[in-house]
């Protein structure tokens, strides 16, 4: 089995000269503090030396490759170099326009080309996890728009990351418009996607598999299930919050109509009906802010795949190293056997050399100089796989704790922010009905 | 002008519904600029009622309540208009508490107590208390009805439940009904006219409820003639003005009534569905926070805060569903015994009408008007005097009413964001929290 290895550029952290314990965060979307990790320098990280937006979004209609016609939307990425020593000197923004396609082909290739590393995911293809006031529909404005966001999201993501940033691909993805697809199919990338990986639910048996890799893909499928299973409950309370406060609405209209019958309760009444149309119609951007904690979940639900493939592939390459070790064995067990004339092991082929009687010396020989041949060409091989997987198990694992660590900055923030939403949610209600109660005491 | 010693009533002028500022106190001194509609005459100026009232009878010789413009106490509904009585000028309290059911062969039921508290003279003693079930309370409503029949008389909860999913001896529903009735009694106790009912006395003091009942259901059967005031059949031309506009009044105010009821039902139908919700939603972040290390606790401080929301949300929904709606449905149910009194006072100013035309038909020389259609027109008076009284002092009351019960529904909703506000506020410091290095 011939291949050639993918060698991971930068797979090996460096060793850091300083350590920078950044905590400022950055204004765009997605960006987080820096680890406190010996990694490659931050000042090396794109995202440090580039501004990078996804600032609008396109309809366009056009022919695709069977050509049919379609609508897609486009998006505008603008990039500037940040000036170290700015004063006042702004760089120019270059552009570019890129469909969503573009970025799937994008982190496909970040994948195969970086399988040790969990590479960021991209928003959600088709809206998910949608509670009835918003809409399942692509071309949605609401639903362009969170895309718009996510998208951007995603290119800060892999321009902050200490090994992806350093990809030409990626940096041709955001600086050159013309000629990018090609030169993603030249890398040959897809060759190198195993169709194994495709089937993502194969099991195949691997004899000594690391405790370390099984636990952390478990751990990845029970994260999946469980922001699955929290993302669908939130999205039904969302829908039930909404019904409760847009009902009060109704109390608006009846205090009015009442009041005018009215002498003395008449003000009261109608001023107080006033504040609950103001109570029902807060709920509207009390749910949309939501939508923005919903969105963070959701970049870990996927997230959490991310992680599963890495594990994944893990087990791949560590089922090819068993399998070629395996190999290896039975040709130096048939080696030997030819030299020795003893059969070990049954085999069919010594069955019928018994029975059809025995080769020639120079045949055997012939055989065992191949048989010697492959055992050295097959030694050579495990050796160089072995220490492949050395090397991926050593930078997965240097990820897979970075990954961590951004992860649970991440979702303490999102929690955070979600209990902010909570508590101005509450103060607008207190605030709300202690003006209604106002009212109502002037009756 | 009537100055004078407290005892003997002054007979006034029947001339027709006055307005109440035109009607002279009979204890005022020449003065009468000095009264107000918040006059309240001491106690023991109240004459016994069978020295005030003119005596109406029915044909059998029963005799009615019907307050006629001359008896003091019925001035002095007209004049009390303000119901902020101080606790110190009332002389009669009442209370309904302590619910206990009784198991019995036949049937189970809910007795309550009914404490009475009162200085006034008509009782022998300061201090009363006795047992009434739900039927006790309907008798003595019903009692009411027949006998001052120009009055308003405050509503009972209802008889029956119709939803049919209630218990009728939980808790809540006890508790609900207990304060329904409370409300009831304290209602006819601050009515200057009601309160004086002997029904009234009897139902508060009297050990055996039920042998007083049998007794005039007794006296009745024997008389074989219903209590009803009016004699009926006749048809009202048309209603006058001022009974209109309450009429028009009272069904636009059922009708409100009835929508709030209805929206505050969905409010809490919703409600609960988000609770639903929400119940699933709290332990999810529990689970999670099973998966994870260091976002274990931060997990489990939003699971056991969205649990505390869902507490506050329940709470809310219970008061809502136990204060607030109940009241609402009794001032439904008021609205319509209302209108039902309206009819009864086209009734009466109907016959007096027809008995009128009849008399001016027959032509005849005697110039004076004859007895029976004075007495009918003493009743029309009586009745309007009695029933715009009560509408004012029903208005002012409603008013307070639903002050307290609005203000009390923002009250409630507060507290519920207030609640959640507390438990959101304080798992900030847990999520923000540095955790130690391993």
């Amino acid at each position: 089995m011939e291949s050639t290895e993918p060698e991971p550029s930068d797979s090996r952290p460096q060793e850091e000269e300083e350590e920078e314990e950044e905590e400022e965060e950055e204004d765009d979307d997605g960006a987080h503090p820096l680890p406190e990790q010996p990694l490659t320098a931050m000042e090396d990280c794109l995202a440090k030396k580039m501004e990078i937006t996804v600032s609008e979004a396109e309809k366009r209609t056009g022919r695709n490759a069977m050509n049919i016609q379609e609508t897609y939307t486009a998006y505008l990425i603008e990039t500037r170099a940040v000036e170290s020593q700015g004063e006042g000197q702004c760089a120019p923004v270059e552009s570019l326009w890129r469909r969503y396609s573009e970025f799937e082909l994008l982190r496909n290739y970040l994948s195969v080309t970086y399988p040790h590393i969990v590479v960021p995911p991209l928003p959600e293809k088709r809206a998910d996890f949608v509670w009835h006031k918003l809409s399942a529909d692509n071309m949605d404005p609401d639903f362009v728009e969170r895309r718009r966001i996510g998208l951007e999201n995603f290119l800060l993501r892999v321009a902050s990351h200490p090994v992806l940033c350093q990809d030409k691909i990626f940096y041709a993805f955001l600086m050159q418009e013309g000629g990018w697809k090609e030169m993603v199919n030249e890398t040959g990338f897809q060759l190198k996607a195993d169709s194994r990986l495709k089937a993502l639910n194969a099991t195949f048996r691997v004899k000594n598999p690391d405790k370390r890799f099984t636990e952390l893909k478990h751990y990845s499928d029970e994260l999946q299930s469980v922001i699955s299973h929290l993302l669908r409950v939130r999205a039904r309370v969302a829908d039930r919050l909404y019904g409760v406060y847009k009902v009060h609405g109704n109390y608006g209209r009846v205090f009015s109509e009442w009041s005018a019958i009215e002498k003395e309760m008449g003000d009261g009444l109608q001023s107080a009906g006033h504040h609950m149309d103001v109570y029902a119609a807060s709920i509207d951007d009390i749910l949309e802010e939501e939508e923005h904690y919903a969105d963070q979940l959701k970049e870990y639900l996927f997230y959490a795949e991310a992680l599963r493939a890495v594990c994944r592939k893990h087990e791949l390459m560590q089922y090819d190293l068993e399998m070629a070790a395996q190999d290896l064995t039975s040709k130096k067990q048939q080696c030997e056997e030819l030299a020795t004339g003893t059969v070990r092991t049954f085999s069919l082929k010594g069955m019928t050399s018994k029975l059809f009687g025995q080769e020639t010396p120079e045949q055997r020989e012939a055989k065992i100089k191949i048989l010697e041949e492959q055992i050295q060409e097959g030694e050579e091989q495990l050796k160089s796989k072995n220490l492949e997987g050395r090397d991926f198990v050593k930078s997965a694992w240097a990820d897979i704790e970075r990954f961590k660590e951004q992860k649970n900055h991440d979702l303490k923030e999102a929690l955070i922010s979600y209990a902010v939403m909570q508590i101005s949610m509450c103060k607008k209600g207190i605030q709300v009905w202690t003006n209604a109660k106002e009212c109502f005491s002037k009756m | 002008m009537s100055g004078g010693a407290a005892g003997a009533p002054k007979p006034l002028p029947s001339s027709g519904p006055k307005s109440l500022r035109e009607m002279p106190h009979p204890l005022a001194t020449s003065s009468s600029e000095e009264m107000g509609p918040a006059l309240t005459p001491s106690p023991d100026l109240l004459l016994p009622r069978s020295i005030a009232d003119k005596d109406l009878s029915l044909p059998n010789g029963t005799p009615v309540d019907t307050s006629s413009p001359a008896s003091s106490s019925s001035l002095l509904n007209r004049l009390q208009l303000d119901d902020d009585l101080d606790v110190e000028t009332r002389d009669l309290f009442v209370t309904v508490d302590d619910p206990k059911k009784h198991v019995c062969t036949m049937e189970t039921y809910i007795t309550y107590r009914v404490t009475t508290k009162t200085t006034r003279a008509e009782f022998d003693l300061p201090e009363y208390s006795v047992r009434r079930r739900y039927q006790d309370f309907d008798w003595l409503r019903n009692k009411l009805e027949e006998s001052q029949p120009t009055h308003l008389i405050p509503p009972l909860p209802e008889k029956f439940v119709v939803k049919g999913v209630v218990d009728r001896f939980s808790e809540e529903f006890v508790e609900t009904r207990r304060k329904a009735l409370d409300k009831f009694l304290k209602r006819i106790t601050d009515h200057p006219v009601l309160s004086f009912n002997e029904h009234f006395s009897i139902f508060l003091t009297a050990k055996d409820l039920n042998a007083y009942k049998k007794q005039g259901m007794a006296l009745l059967s024997k008389m074989g003639e219903s209590v009803k005031y009016v004699t009926g059949g006749y048809k009202l031309r048309s209603r006058p003005l001022e009974f209109a506009a309450i009429g028009d009044y009272l069904d636009t105010f059922s009708l409100k009534l009835g929508t709030i009821d209805r929206i505050a039902q969905r409010i809490i139908k919703e409600q609960l569905e988000y609770l639903v919700e929400l119940r699933e939603y709290g332990p999810v972040y529990s689970t999670w926070g099973g998966l994870e290390v260091e976002l274990s606790e931060p997990l489990e401080g939003v699971s056991a805060c969205i649990g505390n929301c869902c507490t506050a949300l329940e709470e809310l929904s219970e008061d809502m569903t136990e204060d607030f709606l109940p009241v609402l449905r009794e001032y439904i149910l008021y609205a319509e015994s209302m209108k039902n009194v309206l009819k009864k006072r086209d009734q009466v100013q109907a016959e007096y009408e027809a008995k009128l035309e009849a008399v001016a038909l027959k032509r005849e020389d005697r110039p004076k008007v004859p007895t029976d259609v004075e007495k009918c027109q003493d009743r029309v008076e009586c009745f309007n005097a009695d029933l715009k009284a009560d509408m004012e002092r029903w208005q002012n009351n409603k008013r307070q009413d639903f002050r307290q019960l609005l203000m009390g529904m923002a009250d409630k909703n507060i507290q519920y964001y207030e609640k959640c506000l507390t438990a959101w506020e304080s798992i900030i410091p847990l999520l923000q929290d540095k955790p130690e290095t391993k």
